[in-house]
């Protein structure tokens, strides 16, 4: 069990740092997304609060979106994938593993430059914390989503438009209450019970998730 | 012998000429009741005291709201028969439901966009069950997007009857919604059917327009998998029998 995490975990790690710019274009691209609103609506203190949450959410799903056509395309036409799904080990672990790794080298940087976007739009250091905080218990489940989107869409030619059909209605409820968590926040209300939905969001997609994907990859495979 | 019914339904020929059979009977039915539906709701139903005649519209904005839903559990449900018995019916029966409970979805939301105009003001708010229902809307046409681009018929089949299952997450936001974020939308009228609070006038018409929906629906969804059916086993013996028998006939 370890060691297939150890050596799953590095392999992935050891390849996403090898194509470290796809890492790269999706933290740009991020940045991009979170800094064309300002330029565009103004540099208005009240309005840049006000959209602030869903502006981090929304560039956080499309951020992952990006990059996440990336997570089994390669090692499906390389062939990698199918070892794994004849290998003895459970697909549904091994996939656990590729998604945690994913989301350690490409969405876990969003989250260091969220606090200095967050800052850019004027929101005080407390809520900082808090639009970081709503990130981390969020991505995991846009992360999981966009995973099964990227497996059942894995024989598609051109799958990213239809991956963001798929992801965008299932992740409508953590969106929701994202930016519900970071708008009670800046506007001094309690944002355990938003924060409390996204953690259960989290566990039950980062615990369910695995075994739809896996079965997905199978169809997608076979 | 009950349980070799069942499994008997899975044979496509067996399910083809059910289908075939039944068809009629559930458009005939359907017709009958949303008839006598419209008549009750158009002529004997009273106006209501706040909404004058345009409420209305309600036989067949919740019939079609209701259908919308229906029609996604029934394609959920054909979806799990599909993938753990890999049987060919189940999943022309859930590819036929995904069209036609997208066009109930749509009737759904243009109608509750007519209603909420004169009632409202406005044909859109941003409410719980109006966005919940176009996310339906936009979880049907992925099912069948997702269907459509994947080229292998039988890749395409248990990909999205497993998009369709995860969707179904979706159905008690829906439903909970109202629960949830309490807003600008009526409380569903059918929820407390033990009391009802609407005037049994105004409920009877209503609850044959659902059920002759109901009909029509499954009867719309005998012909259509009929239909994908004889598309998937057109190079079998059997439909060519079929055929030749009528040809025989005439």
């Amino acid at each position: 069990m370890i060691d297939v995490f150890r050596i799953i975990f590095l392999r992935d790690l050891k390849v996403s740092l090898r194509r470290w710019s796809d890492v790269f274009i999706s933290l740009i691209f991020f940045i991009l997304v979170c800094l064309i609103f300002p330029l565009t609506a103004g540099d208005d203190q009240i309005l840049l609060l006000k959209i602030i949450g869903p502006v981090m959410l929304i560039s956080a799903l499309l951020a992952t979106l990006l990059s996440m056509q990336s997570l089994f395309k390669p090692d499906v036409s390389n062939g990698s994938l199918e070892q794994l799904v004849i290998s003895s080990n459970s697909l549904a672990y091994v996939v656990c593993i590729k998604i945690f790794c994913f989301w350690l080298v490409t969405v876990l940087p969003l989250l260091f430059v969220s606090g200095f976007i967050a800052a850019s739009y004027y929101v005080d250091q407390q809520s900082i914390l808090i639009v970081i905080l709503t990130l981390l218990v969020s991505t995991p489940t846009f992360v999981n989503i966009a995973a099964l989107a990227a497996a059942l869409t894995v024989g598609v030619r051109h799958s990213g438009a239809l991956m963001a059909l798929i992801i965008i209605p299932l992740t409508l409820p953590a969106m929701i209450f994202g930016s519900k968590a970071i708008e009670y926040s800046i506007l001094g209300f309690d944002p355990t019970a938003p924060l409390y939905f996204l953690i259960g969001m989290m566990i039950f997609t980062s615990t369910l998730g695995p075994f739809v994907t896996a079965a997905a990859i199978r169809i997608s495979i076979d | 012998m009950n349980l070799r019914k069942i499994y008997k339904l899975g044979s496509p020929p067996y399910f083809f000429k059910l289908a075939i059979l039944l068809e009629p009977w559930f458009l005939g039915c359907a017709l009958l009741l949303i008839s006598i539906g419209m008549y009750g709701g158009l002529f004997i139903a009273p106006p209501d005291y706040q909404m004058g005649d345009a409420y209305r519209i309600i036989y067949f904005h919740v019939p079609s709201a209701y259908l919308s839903m229906m029609a996604y559990v029934a394609m959920a449900m054909g979806s799990v028969v599909g993938l753990v018995w890999r049987s060919n019916v189940a999943f022309s029966f859930a590819n036929s439901c995904a069209p036609v409970g997208a066009s109930f979805t749509f009737l759904a939301l243009i109608t509750g966009m007519l209603w909420g105009k004169p009632m409202w003001g406005s044909a859109w708010v941003w409410d719980a069950r109006l966005t919940s229902e176009l996310i339906l809307l936009f979880l049907y046409l992925a099912y069948i997007l997702l269907y459509l681009s994947i080229p292998d018929r039988s890749k395409a089949d248990r990909s999205a009857s497993l998009f369709a299952i995860v969707g179904l997450v979706n159905i008690p936001i829906i439903h909970y919604s109202v629960v949830w974020w309490n807003t600008l939308h009526q409380a569903s009228t059918l929820s407390r059917l033990a009391k009802p609070a609407i005037a049994s006038e105004m409920l009877w018409p209503l609850m044959i327009m659902i059920l002759g929906f109901s009909l029509f629906f499954f009867g719309i969804i005998m012909r259509r998998t009929a239909a994908e059916i004889m598309n998937r086993e057109k190079k079998t013996r059997w439909i060519g029998s079929i055929f030749s028998e009528e040809n025989d006939n005439v």
